[in-house]
C-alpha cells in the first residue's frame, strides 16, 4: 500500500467498487426477473374437462385451454374435435358460422374448416388441434 | 477511438454537457468541514427510489378490493417468487425512511441550517416529512388486515375531535360512515398516485432550494461566523471540495450502509414492523385487543390520551407541528452555533425527550 | 424575548402532560361480568378465574356456556333468554360436549364415562371449570389421578401418548413461528388442528391397548406434516444465508467507497 500513490489506489478501489456494484445489481436483478416471470401453475391444468352436453351436434363450444382460447366441435354425434380458436394470421379469435359449418375470422376474413384446415383468406397455416378423449359424460382435452 | 469520449463529445455539442457537469458536479464546491449528517438527503433519495420501485412491483399483483386485498397480499407473500422480499423491502423501507427523515430533520435543527435564507428549504422539507407520514398511513390500510382496518378506523376517528366539522371530516376521510370499500379506494389512489406526484414535485423544489441557495457550512470550528444576509446570494465555498467525486463517494458509502441495514432487517427481523394483527384479514365486527399505532404515531396517540379532551390533544399536536413548520420565521437570529444557542438546544433536547417519552409511554400503556 | 415565549409555551405543554392523568377507556363488557365482579366471593370468583382462561383468550364468554342475555341486566338470567345456569354434576359432559363433541363421545364410551352415574370423573374434575387452561399432557399426573385410583394405568397411557403429544406441541409451535414470519400456514394449521383433536379424542377413551394401536397411525400422519414444515424451515434458512451474503456485499461496497474517499484526503496531505 505504501508504494502506491493515492491515484493508483483510487483506480484499484474504483474497479472493486464497480465489481461490487455489478454483483449487487445482478443479485437484485434475479429476484426482479423471477417476480415478473409468469407463475408456473404446474401440470394440473394440462387436462381440461368439459361436460359433453355443452357441445351440441353441429355446434361449437368455446373454452380456455392452457390460458388460450380454444373450441370444441361435434361434427357428428359422438365425434369430438378440439382446436385452437386463435387465427394463425394475426391472432384474432375465430367465429363459428353455424349455417356454413365453418370458422370465419372477423379480422381479415380468414376461413377454416371444422378440422381446422384453411379454406380461404390470409391465414398461413391450419388451426392447431388438440387430442380429445371421452370420460363418461365429460370430454377431456389435452 | 474512445467510445466514452465520443458519446460525451456528441452530447457536449448538443446540450453543452461538459459545462453542465462542471457547474453541477466537479466545479460545485462544498464546505470542507461538511459532516456525515449531510448525507441524509442522498440516503433518503435512495430509499424513496427503492420504495417507488418495490411499490410499482407490488402493484403488479395487489388488488385494491376489500374482498381480495388480503388474499392478494397473501399470494404475493407465498406464491409469487420473491414476492415476500419485495413486500418486506417496502414495509421495512417505509419504517427506515421515517427514521432517516427524523435524523435529517434533527441534524438540520441542531446546526440551525433552517435559518434565513433557507426558510423555504425547511418548509418544503417539513411538508415532505408529513407526506412521508401520510404515505405510511395510507399504505397501512392497503393489505386490509385487522391492523390496517382498525388503525385506520382509530386514526380517522381522531378527526372527529375537531369542533363543528369533525363528524363531516371523518366521513369525508373515510368516504362513508365507517372504514370500507370507499376508504380503500381513496387511500389506494392517494398512496400510489396522488402522494407520489406531490412528493416528486416537492422533492424537486426542495433540491432546487438546496442547490440555488448553496450548502450551508456547518456551524462549527473557529472560522465560522454567523452571517446576516439581505439580498439573494448563493453561498459560495471557494476553498471547498468538489461535490463530485469527493462528496458523492461519501454519499455512496452511507447509502451502501443504509441499504445494508435495510437488507439485514428485511431478512432477519421483518416482524419488527409487522404486528400479529397484520396477519389476520380485516373483520369490521371484531376489534382486536391492544390496537396500537405504528411507532412513529405513538407520540400522537399518547398525546390524545393524556389530554382531558380529544380536541385539546389534537390542538396540542397541531400547535407542535405548526410551531415546527414555522420555526425559521419564529427563530430569526443569525446565530447557528449550538454552544451559543443554549435555550434552543435545551428545548431541542427536551423535545426529543418528550417525543421518546410519549412514544414509550404510548407503547407500554 | 421570542425564545422566552417559546420556552413558556413548551413548558406549559410539559406541565399539561404531567398534570393530566391518562383517561382509561374501558372495553365494553357483558352485563354478566359487570354484575358478578361486584358480588360476594362465591359469585365473583368465576369472573377473575375466567379472565385468565383459554376460553377468555378465544372469546368464549359466560353466556356461551351458561346461556342468558349478556346485554340486558334485567333479563340476563331469564330462562326465556336461554339461561341454563349451573349444570348438575352428571350433566357436565353434555354441558361441555355441546362444543367439545368428539371428546365427549369418546369419553362417554370410556371407563370414566361409564362410571359417571357412580360419581365417576367428568370434565371439570381434571380440567377445572372457569379457570380452564389450554390442555396439556401434564393434566395426567399422580396427584390428580390418584384422587380416585392407582396412578399405574394413567402412567401407562401418559407414557404411550407422550412422544406423539410432544410432537404435536412442537409442530404447532413451528407452524406459529412460520406464520409469524409471513407464511400462509392456514392449511397446515387446520391439518394439525384436526390431527390434534382426533388424537385427544383417542386418549379420552383411557384404554391403553387401543391408544397404543392408533398412536402409530397418528405418528405416520404427523411425520408427513413435519416434512412439509421442514421444507418451509429450510427455505427460511436459505433466505437468511442469502440475505447475510447481500448484507456483507453492501457493507463491503460501503467500506470501499470510504477508502476511495480517503485517497482524496491523502492526496491533499
Amino acid at each position: 500500500m505504501d508504494d502506491a500513490t493515492p491515484k493508483e489506489r483510487r483506480t484499484f478501489l474504483t474497479v472493486i467498487l464497480g465489481g461490487v456494484g455489478a454483483v449487487v445489481a445482478a443479485v437484485a436483478g434475479w429476484p426482479l426477473f423471477r417476480y415478473l416471470s409468469p407463475i408456473d401453475k404446474g401440470s394440473a391444468e394440462d387436462l381440461v374437462r368439459v361436460a359433453r352436453q355443452e357441445v351440441a351436434v353441429g355446434g361449437a363450444h368455446f373454452f380456455s385451454y392452457q390460458g388460450r382460447p380454444a373450441v370444441l366441435l361435434q361434427p357428428s354425434a359422438g365425434e369430438f374435435l378440439a382446436l385452437s380458436a386463435v387465427c394463425t394470421h394475426l391472432g384474432c379469435i375465430v367465429k363459428w358460422v353455424d349455417d356454413k359449418q365453418e370458422f370465419l375470422c372477423p379480422c381479415h376474413g380468414g376461413r377454416f374448416s371444422p378440422a381446422g384446415q384453411v379454406l380461404g383468406g390470409p391465414p398461413p397455416t391450419a388451426l392447431e388441434s388438440y387430442p380429445v378423449s371421452l370420460d363418461g359424460e365429460d370430454i377431456l382435452v389435452g | 477511438m474512445n467510445p466514452y469520449k465520443e458519446t460525451v463529445d456528441w452530447l457536449d455539442r448538443r446540450i453543452g454537457i461538459r459545462a453542465l457537469l462542471h457547474q453541477q458536479l466537479t466545479g460545485y464546491l462544498l464546505p470542507r468541514n461538511i459532516n456525515i449528517w449531510y448525507t441524509m438527503g442522498a440516503v433518503l433519495m435512495a430509499m424513496f427510489g427503492l420504495q417507488f420501485l418495490t411499490g410499482i412491483l407490488l402493484l403488479v399483483y395487489y388488488v385494491p378490493d376489500t374482498e381480495k386485498a388480503f388474499a392478494s397480499v397473501t399470494m404475493i407473500m407465498n406464491e409469487v417468487p420473491y414476492g415476500w422480499l419485495i413486500r418486506y423491502l417496502h414495509v421495512v423501507g417505509s419504517n427506515l425512511i421515517i427514521v432517516f427523515l427524523l435524523l435529517h430533520m434533527l441534524s438540520v435543527l441542531y446546526m440551525g441550517s433552517y435559518k434565513r435564507p433557507r426558510e423555504l428549504t425547511w418548509v418544503s422539507g417539513f411538508i415532505l416529512f408529513n407526506l412521508g407520514l401520510v404515505f405510511c398511513l395510507t399504505g397501512y390500510l392497503l393489505p386490509w388486515s385487522q391492523l390496517s382496518f382498525w388503525a385506520t378506523t382509530v386514526a380517522t376517528d381522531a378527526a372527529g375531535a375537531i369542533p363543528i366539522v369533525g363528524d363531516f371530516l371523518i366521513e369525508f376521510l373515510r368516504g362513508g360512515p365507517s372504514v370500507g370499500e370507499a376508504t380503500l379506494g381513496r387511500f389506494f389512489a392517494l398512496h400510489v398516485m396522488g402522494l407520489p406526484m406531490a412528493f416528486l414535485a416537492l422533492v424537486g423544489f426542495h433540491l432546487f432550494c438546496v442547490r440555488r441557495i448553496g450548502i450551508s457550512a456547518p456551524p462549527f470550528g473557529e472560522e465560522y461566523q454567523p452571517k446576516l444576509t439581505y439580498g439573494f446570494g448563493h453561498e459560495e465555498h471557494p476553498n471547498g471540495v468538489p461535490f463530485h467525486p469527493h462528496y458523492t463517494v461519501k454519499d455512496l458509502a452511507v447509502v451502501f450502509f443504509a441499504l445494508a441495514l435495510l437488507v439485514a432487517i428485511t431478512f432477519y427481523a421483518p416482524w419488527l414492523f409487522i404486528p400479529l394483527d397484520a396477519l389476520t384479514p380485516a373483520d369490521p365486527f371484531t376489534t382486536p385487543e391492544h390496537i396500537k399505532p405504528e411507532w412513529y404515531f405513538l407520540w400522537a396517540y399518547q398525546t390524545l390520551k393524556i389530554f382531558p379532551s380529544e380536541f385539546l390533544g389534537l390542538a396540542a399536536q397541531g400547535a407542535a407541528m405548526g410551531f415546527l413548520a414555522m420555526l425559521p420565521f419564529i427563530d430569526r437570529g443569525p446565530e447557528r452555533r449550538p454552544v451559543k444557542r443554549p435555550i434552543f438546544i435545551s428545548l431541542y433536547l427536551l423535545g426529543i425527550l418528550l417525543f421518546v417519552g410519549l412514544s414509550m409511554w404510548g407503547h407500554y400503556s | 424575548m421570542m425564545r422566552l415565549k417559546m420556552m413558556r409555551r413548551v413548558s406549559a405543554v410539559i406541565l399539561a402532560c404531567l398534570l393530566f392523568l391518562p383517561l382509561w377507556v374501558q372495553a365494553e363488557e357483558t352485563v354478566c361480568l359487570q354484575c358478578h365482579a361486584g358480588l360476594e366471593e362465591r359469585l365473583s370468583a368465576p369472573v377473575g378465574q375466567w379472565r385468565g382462561s383459554i376460553h377468555a383468550q378465544n372469546g368464549i364468554s359466560c353466556h356461551d356456556c351458561h346461556g342468558g342475555d349478556p346485554t340486558d341486566f334485567e333479563m340476563a338470567m331469564s330462562p326465556e333468554r336461554g339461561f341454563i345456569g349451573v349444570p348438575e354434576y352428571i350433566e357436565v359432559p353434555e354441558f361441555c360436549g355441546r362444543c367439545h363433541l368428539g371428546v365427549k363421545e369418546d369419553y362417554l364410551a370410556s371407563a370414566h364415562g361409564k362410571a359417571l352415574e357412580l360419581w365417576g370423573p367428568q370434565c371439570v374434575v381434571c380440567h377445572g371449570n372457569h379457570a380452564v387452561e389450554k390442555a396439556t399432557i401434564d393434566l395426567i399426573n399422580p396427584d390428580s389421578c390418584s384422587r380416585c385410583h392407582e396412578y399405574e394405568r394413567a402412567a401407562q397411557v401418559k407414557q404411550i401418548i407422550s412422544a406423539t403429544e410432544a410432537t404435536l406441541v412442537e409442530l404447532e409451535a413451528s407452524v406459529a413461528d412460520l406464520h409469524r414470519v409471513g407464511f400462509d400456514m392456514q392449511r397446515l394449521r387446520e391439518d394439525l388442528f384436526s390431527q390434534r383433536n382426533s388424537f385427544r379424542r383417542l386418549f379420552h377413551t383411557v384404554a391403553p391397548e387401543r391408544i397404543k394401536k392408533q398412536t402409530a397411525e397418528f405418528d405416520a400422519g404427523l411425520a408427513t406434516t413435519r416434512e412439509q414444515i421442514e421444507d418451509y424451515e429450510d427455505s427460511v434458512e436459505k433466505r437468511k444465508i442469502a440475505g447475510g451474503a447481500v448484507v456483507v456485499l453492501l457493507l463491503l461496497g460501503g467500506c470501499v467507497a470510504l477508502l476511495i474517499k480517503r485517497t482524496f484526503h491523502d492526496e491533499e496531505g
